[in-house]
């Protein structure tokens, strides 16, 4: 046992550790025995083994000593200790009678060994992390301390390895492979649990986050918020996801699981917005009354004091009614104040209570006091601040009361069965927005009636109720009371083009837009059969008479004039109306009548106008600039005095008076906006043009947020950077202060719009975006379950309405509404949400195929995942939106192309064991067999031959999907991809490489529960794979194949006629060429004929593409010259021609240095004689061409100087004497003859060539 | 600078900028101007020195974009750069001979042009005509300006050739030229250094020092009184 490691210990150390052993064998270690025995001590000196690395002999003690007592130390000598321990047990178990030993480091050392040895025969699959434990294991040097951290992170991996030995290996478990995980700060599970779990199942545990690189995911509970950023870009999950996988037995996805920053799971950490509650109160609702003004100082206390108590509520669905009966209760206790409690007599009566003063008051304050919000239910914390009397903090005790009863909660919550049904039969909201969306269909589809010449119907004049019909009338009765408009039908008036004339360019000013709105709809049409009510303060809602008594959240949706005048105001609940307004009456909706109103409303302007756009139930915008125009017309020819478009709007106003008994203000202008604006004028009751001329005056006393499309958060932009919210001061900023101050498309919309502009045209035609599904009342769940089933009848509700506008979805956006941490766990308003976060998750929506969907199923399934990845509390859950979106027509979307397709088959149990598909088993002598017979002739015939191997691929529609999905990725790419080119080539051999190189580099086996060690070859891979796609009840392929195969069925098929030795010299096998169905016989032939005679298949088009003769384009009058594209010139060198050796032949000299050397020849040669002058003519004949610029260019002047140079150089060399003859000295130098001559021809071709040259430059060439 | 082949305009913004960079280089190896005006900078991988002066700066790249704009009407024959002395006597002549080889009209300017020289190369060759500037001092005879000298820009159109006008209502930013500047005015004693030329396919450019033939005069003058000076020092040494 000892033997190997004593080889290989002795590696472990150099020599100059020698010394320390010998200090360790003299120490006398505690424990030790004071004279050990020799025969150990000399072991000891054998194995010279020593695993720890510490170079140190005083800290080898220290580390002896807690070996000893196992306190506490450094932690990595506590992971060597566990080291120990662990490999103690198996140890323990494989070693036979062994003397106790008696020195500690004895132990020590021998177990390590142990583990060693363990370690290596595994020799696990994680070794390529693991770096070279001799290496690891030995002492730090000096100057390698950079080296501690990295070693000690590899003993940390081969412990960790180890530990996956002694735990993991039974169940052989791989199903973190390939995941790095880096735990951080404390979980539950504990880190050595998960540590555990993660190395059992084949993952890699990180305890250090070194390198992000190393690490693929990161588990944790909590973050700090710098983590959060520093991690932003990782995988960060729950610790959930390890437990579970492990639990499934695969790895779940581990978005499901992604961690969530914001929640707080610790109360010691504090409640999130302490300061903020502060804030809020502070900063709340503006009221410039003495009585709120006594409120505020009292409720802040309060509040504060009510929100301790309520963090640790809300985990606790059955404490919550009565621990947070105690924030109400203090509320109660201190007296007056919360607008929410029901004792009306502590706030001041009625009070009148209008927004516009308040605000006008405080505006001189620095900050901008928000405008105030009327809605019962506000869903930020920011919001609720704005709403008057709305007490964010404060729980509804009635709304506690109730949750407390089980059968009530069942009954009325979400979690009652029809609840979805139910909730969008009482929504108003729901049927408004139903309406307007039918409302826009009805006018779509009219005008597209109109436009291919039906609905002829009605005549120009109109005058009363001939104009259209309602065809819906009689429906209108209907006993089920279906308040849907789909069967209503509108008429237009005329078929004409003047659909188009919108897109005529008009003069802007010509114009005639109405925005028709009824008067406080709701209220008239309530009245309309309640005349005894009229003149008195009136609203609509749902609350009736007292029974919600003073503390009714219900919601006003309209309210009278009357109702108006006390201050009551749309989206009040009715307690603060009540408390306005004492003796206010309340009506019920009628959503019957208003359906009925409406129609009618909408026939009414239909007949008058050129476009319309319906804005709501209540409300439409009209174009009716070609009536007016002819009215104006006639008028103008009256000489009447009366504005023609005031005069057709008010005969609408009666016609519509007529038609409801209802009241409508039209405001009228040339464009959308300022007719909106017109409108606010025109009310109660009235019409009002509001005429180019008028605009500026009119305008400049509105506010911004008058103007439609611009809200509070613009206001309070523009208060804020530009001091100025009235439209007549903003007027006069320039384009670019607004744009800077509010962002460049809110900056120029308002900058047009202050100058009365507006280019918007009326969208008749808007096509529908999405479809969705929100609600946010009355949603308590208490567990997850039950959010599912309520998912999923979201689903079907939205599957009803996409099929009510026939439209499928491919896109699916979650909208999550969870209870603000700080929000009491009841709402104030009975049943609603809240104070909210609000998250948003969108994901594709895809059926089978790629294709867009309106399954409810799917629909359900997706949202559900969406939901579940939140992973919220489902207690917190205060509104669930679904939304559909990227519609597409369903007549569209079968034009399509449909994309892949789903692989539909059983689902089969991964898990099981055994072999995977015993039939296949029978099939692989008989396929192999034909494989390798192709394969053979194919490679004779130098085809592709791994192209055969698709031979093997079963149908696409016939593969199993869950063994495919199980594949491993690159795999499965492959095989995705041999589809898809065998889908565009029918013909697989012309297949390129079905079987790409990767393949042969493949070693890495596959998930292990899949494919147990099944692929020894690259070459039964695929073909394994490829059987193991094809359906498992194909006996009856195989058994036909057989019995094609036998001579006897070959006869039988009808066949191509066609010699074997032609398809030998196909390189096709004549037996399975026969095989083939007459078609394909076909279709192979061609190919094989085409790929004979080009050698390639051509390409098929991935589109198909229709061919049509091209027309020859005519060519645009400016281009029918094209300038031919440039082309360089280079000048033509002059060239110096020399006879060659033979006589024929003529040698020509161009470049430079030839031409001088060709010099320095000459002039050896001759430098004797004088030169000939023949010889010279040349040369100088040379020389000029190449300085006559028309000839050589500048370059070759350039040559020309160097040639001159060279000469010049080689004459003062053979002659030297000569040169300076011409200057006159004549005293005593030698001069001679030839030398004379040759000078001579030089000055010769220089006069010359200078000559040539002053044409250029003038003067002379210079060779110095 | 790519090795993408030369098209029309950048064939012409290149010897353009080319030179003047050469005006800057010729500047200051000529010392018109302190050398301490200058700072030395990189360019065509080769140091050069830049005038830092901007109405210096200014005035030259005014100059060299005018004759950009001709030579891309294919008008310009040369531009020549003149040392002058005081009496405004031109000493040397800086000739950049340009050369068009193919016409300015009847072609998309920016296309490349088949066969050119690429854009890199091009860079190359104007690398060595700088160093070659660079070192011409050697081999031209000294000016002994000391303050007097400055410099014109001259450019010489190809025949009945006149310089367009862009813009009636601005005056063009030529004048016509001393006599004694131009090549036609030159005398026969000048002496032309050629420095270095290339083909670029497009248009040819080389650069050519001349002497004028008043420098050279001067020279000889000078060198002749030397040498009487010489040799009355000779004769005083011999009478003594």
């Amino acid at each position: 046992m000892t033997q190997p490691s004593q080889s290989n210990s002795s590696d472990y150390f150099d020599d100059h550790d020698s010394q320390f052993l010998e200090a360790l064998q003299t120490i006398v270690l505690p424990g030790d025995l004071p004279n050990s025995n020799e025969g150990e001590r000399i072991e000891v000196d054998e194995e010279t083994v020593e695993p720890p690395p510490c170079a140190q002999p005083s800290l080898k003690r220290r580390l002896l000593d807690e070996d000893k007592d196992e306190n506490n130390g450094p932690s990595e000598k506590r992971m060597k200790l566990s080291t120990q321990e662990s490999n103690g047990t198996s140890d323990r178990k494989s070693t036979t009678p062994e003397p106790p030993p008696c020195t500690q480091a004895f132990i020590k050392r021998h177990r390590h060994i142990d583990g060693e040895e363990a370690f290596r025969e595994r020799n696990l699959s994680l070794s390529q992390q693991i770096p070279n434990e001799d290496d690891t294991y030995a002492p730090t040097r000096f100057g390698e301390f950079g080296d501690y951290m990295r070693k000690k992170r590899a003993k940390l991996q081969i412990q960790n390895a180890q530990l996956a030995v002694l735990g993991g290996d039974d169940e052989g478990s791989q199903i973190f492979r390939g995941i790095a995980i880096y735990i951080n700060g404390h979980t539950k599970p504990s880190v050595q649990d998960l540590r555990q779990l993660i190395v059992q199942h084949g993952g890699i545990f990180q305890p250090y986050l070194v390198k992000k690189a190393l690490v693929t995911h990161i588990v944790t509970c909590s973050l700090t918020p710098a983590k959060v950023r520093e991690f932003r870009y990782m995988k960060v999950v729950r610790p959930e996801w390890l437990v579970d996988s492990v639990a499934a037995r695969e790895l779940l996805p581990w978005r499901d699981y992604i961690f969530i920053h914001n929640e707080r799971p610790e109360a010691s950490q504090g409640v999130k917005t302490g300061q903020r509650t502060l804030f809020n109160a502070q900063t709340g609702p503006p009221r410039a009354h003495t009585a709120s003004q006594s409120v505020r100082p009292m409720k802040t206390p309060s509040m504060l004091a009510t929100h301790p108590p309520q963090t640790p509520i809300k985990s606790r669905a059955n404490l919550v009614s009565t621990s947070t009966a105690g924030p109400s209760n203090i509320d109660r206790g201190n007296g007056k104040v919360d607008s929410n409690t029901p004792e009306p007599s502590s706030v001041p009566a009625a009070h009148p209570q209008i927004p516009a003063e308040p605000r006008s008051k405080s505006r001189s304050t620095s900050a901008v006091p928000p405008d105030p919000l009327y809605t019962t239910d506000p869903d930020s914390l920011e919001d609720a601040s704005r709403v008057p009397a709305y007490a964010a903090y404060t729980s509804n005790p009635l709304a506690e009361r109730v949750m407390a009863n089980p059968g009530w909660r069942k009954a009325h919550t979400s979690i009652a069965p029809g609840y979805v049904e139910g909730f969008y039969k009482h929504s108003r909201l729901h049927h408004l927005s139903t309406w307007k969306s039918e409302l826009r269909n009805l006018v779509q589809e009219a005008q597209e009636k109109a436009e291919s010449g039906l609905g002829l119907q009605v005549g120009l004049d109109g005058n009363g109720g001939s104009l259209g019909k309602v065809r819906s009338e009689a429906n209108a009765t209907d006993a089920d009371a279906d308040v849907s408009m789909r069967r209503a039908e509108l008429v237009v008036r005329s078929p004409s083009s003047r659909w188009k004339g919108k897109q005529k360019a008009l003069d802007n000013q010509e114009r005639v837009i109405m925005h028709c709105d009824f008067d406080c709809f709701f209220v008239s049409a309530g009245l309309v059969s309640r005349p005894h009510l009229k003149g008195k303060p009136v609203v609509v809602c749902h609350s009736q008479g007292r029974q919600g008594g003073g503390s009714s959240t219900s919601e006003i949706a309209s309210a009278s004039y009357e109702a108006r005048s006390f201050g009551v105001r749309n989206g009040m609940s009715l307690h603060q109306a009540r408390k306005l307004c004492p003796n206010i009456i309340t009506i019920p909706y009628e959503f019957e009548s208003y359906k009925q109103f409406s129609l009618q409303f909408y026939t009414v302007l239909m007949s008058h106008a050129d476009d319309l756009q319906a804005v709501s139930v209540d409300e439409a915008l009209i174009d009716v600039t070609s009536t007016v125009t002819q009215l104006r017309g006639r008028a103008f020819s009256g000489g009447s005095p009366v504005d023609p478009a005031k005069d057709f709007a008010e005969s609408i106003r009666a016609q519509i008076r007529k038609a409801t008994n209802c009241e409508v203000s039209i405001g009228i202008a040339h464009n959308i906006m300022l007719a909106r604006l017109a409108t606010r004028q025109a009310k109660p009751a009235g019409s009002f043009h509001l005429k180019p001329e008028l605009v500026a005056e009119f305008m400049a006393d509105l506010d911004i947020a008058d103007l439609h499309g611009f809200g509070s958060s613009t206001k309070q932009k523009a208060q804020e950077k530009l001091g100025v919210t009235k439209l007549g001061e903003l007027v006069k900023k320039s384009k670019d202060t607004l744009c800077e101050a509010l962002g460049k498309g809110v900056g120029e919309t308002l900058y047009n719009a202050l100058r009365g502009v507006d280019n918007r045209k009326l969208e008749s035609d808007k096509p529908r975006k999405s479809v969705s599904c929100d609600i946010n009342y009355g949603i308590r769940f208490e567990k997850n379950e039950q959010v599912e089933a309520f998912v999923y009848q979201m689903a079907s509700e939205i599957k009803k309405r996409l099929e009510s506008i026939d439209m499928l979805g491919r896109s699916l956006t979650l909208k999550i509404m969870k209870r603000d941490p700080t929000a009491p766990v009841e709402a104030p308003k009975f049943m609603g949400h809240g104070a909210c976060d609000l998250f948003n998750k969108q994901m594709p929506l895809l059926a089978s195929g790629g294709r867009a969907t309106r399954d409810d199923q799917i629909i359900g399934d997706h949202a559900w995942r969406l939901l579940k990845s939140f992973n919220f509390d489902p207690k917190e859950l205060r509104g669930i939106g679904i939304q559909v979106t990227k519609l597409e027509s369903t007549s569209e979307a079968t034009n399509i192309p449909v994309g892949q397709k789903t692989l539909s088959f059983k689902k089969t149990n991964p898990s099981t064991s055994g072999p995977f598909f015993p039939e296949s088993h029978v099939q692989v002598p008989n396929e192999k067999h034909i494989l390798l017979e192709t394969l053979e002739k194919q490679e004779r015939h130098a085809e592709p031959s791994k192209a055969s191997n698709m031979l093997e691929l079963p149908p696409l529609s016939q593969v199993d999907k869950s063994v495919f999905e199980a594949l491993p990725r690159d795999l499965r790419e492959e095989l995705e991809q041999a589809y898809k080119r065998r889908s565009a080539s029918p013909f697989p051999v012309a297949v390129p490489l079905a079987v790409p190189a990767p393949m042969l580099t493949y070693k890495r086996p596959g998930p292990s529960t899949i494919f147990p060690q099944r692929f020894s070859s690259k070459e039964t891979n695929v073909k394994r794979i490829a059987r193991q796609l094809a359906p498992r009840k194909n006996h009856s392929r195989i058994s036909t194949l057989k019995s094609l195969l036998s001579p006897k069925a070959k006869r039988k098929k009808p066949s191509v006629k066609i010699s074997e030795a032609k398809l030998q010299e196909f390189g096709m096998d004549s037996e399975v060429f026969f095989m083939l169905p007459m078609k394909i016989q076909y279709e192979q032939l061609a190919m094989a004929r085409i790929i004979k005679e080009k050698g390639f298949i051509p390409e098929v088009p991935s589109e198909r593409r229709v061919l049509k003769p091209r027309k020859p384009a005519p060519v645009p009058e400016h281009l029918r010259w094209v300038a031919p594209a440039p082309k360089a010139r280079y000048p033509e060198p002059p060239f110096l021609r020399r006879q060659g050796k033979k006589k024929t032949e003529k040698l020509y000299f161009t470049e430079t240095d030839d031409i001088q050397s060709m010099l320095e020849k000459w002039m050896h040669a001759y430098h004797r004689w004088a030169p000939r002058e023949k010889d010279v003519e040349l040369l100088t004949t040379y020389l000029l061409k190449c300085v006559d610029n028309s000839i050589g260019g500048d370059s070759g002047v350039e040559r020309a100087i160097a040639v001159m140079k060279w000469w010049l150089v080689l004459l003062r060399r053979y002659f030297p004497g000569s040169e300076l003859e011409e200057e006159g000295e004549p005293d005593g130098i030698w001069t001679d003859r030839v030398g004379n001559a040759w000078w001579d021809s030089f000055r010769g071709t220089k006069k010359q060539m200078d000559i040539m040259a002053r044409q250029r430059y003038g003067g002379k060439l210079s060779y110095k | 600078m790519s090795d993408q082949i030369l098209s029309f305009n950048q064939a012409i913004q290149g010897i353009a900028e080319f030179i003047e960079v050469a005006i800057h280089t010729i500047l200051y190896v000529r010392q018109i101007y302190p050398a301490d005006l200058f700072v030395r900078r990189k360019k065509y991988e080769t140091p050069v020195f830049q005038s830092r002066h901007p109405a210096l700066n200014e005035y030259i790249s005014g100059a060299v974009k005018a004759i950009a704009e001709e030579m891309a009407h294919g008008n310009v024959d040369k531009v020549v750069v003149i040392i002058k002395d005081k009496q405004q006597i031109a000493l040397e002549r800086f000739i950049f001979s340009v050369q068009n080889l193919i016409p300015a009209e009847s072609f998309n300017k920016d296309t490349s042009v088949e066969g050119a020289m690429t854009a890199a190369s091009l860079a190359q060759y104007f690398r060595s005509f700088l160093i070659k500037l660079n070192m011409i001092e050697a081999s031209l005879g000294q000016m002994e300006l000391d303050d007097d000298a400055s410099f014109a820009i001259v450019l010489e159109l190809k025949d009945d050739a006149a310089p367009s006008v862009t813009d009636p209502r601005i005056p063009p930013p030529w004048i016509p030229a001393d006599t004694q500047h131009t090549t036609p005015g030159t005398s026969e004693e000048a002496e032309l250094h050629m420095i270095r030329s290339v083909n670029t396919g497009i248009v040819d450019l080389s650069l050519a020092v001349q002497e004028s033939g008043e420098k050279i005069e001067r020279e000889r003058e000078k060198e002749k009184a030397a040498k009487l000076q010489r040799k009355e020092v000779a004769e005083g040494k011999k009478k003594d």
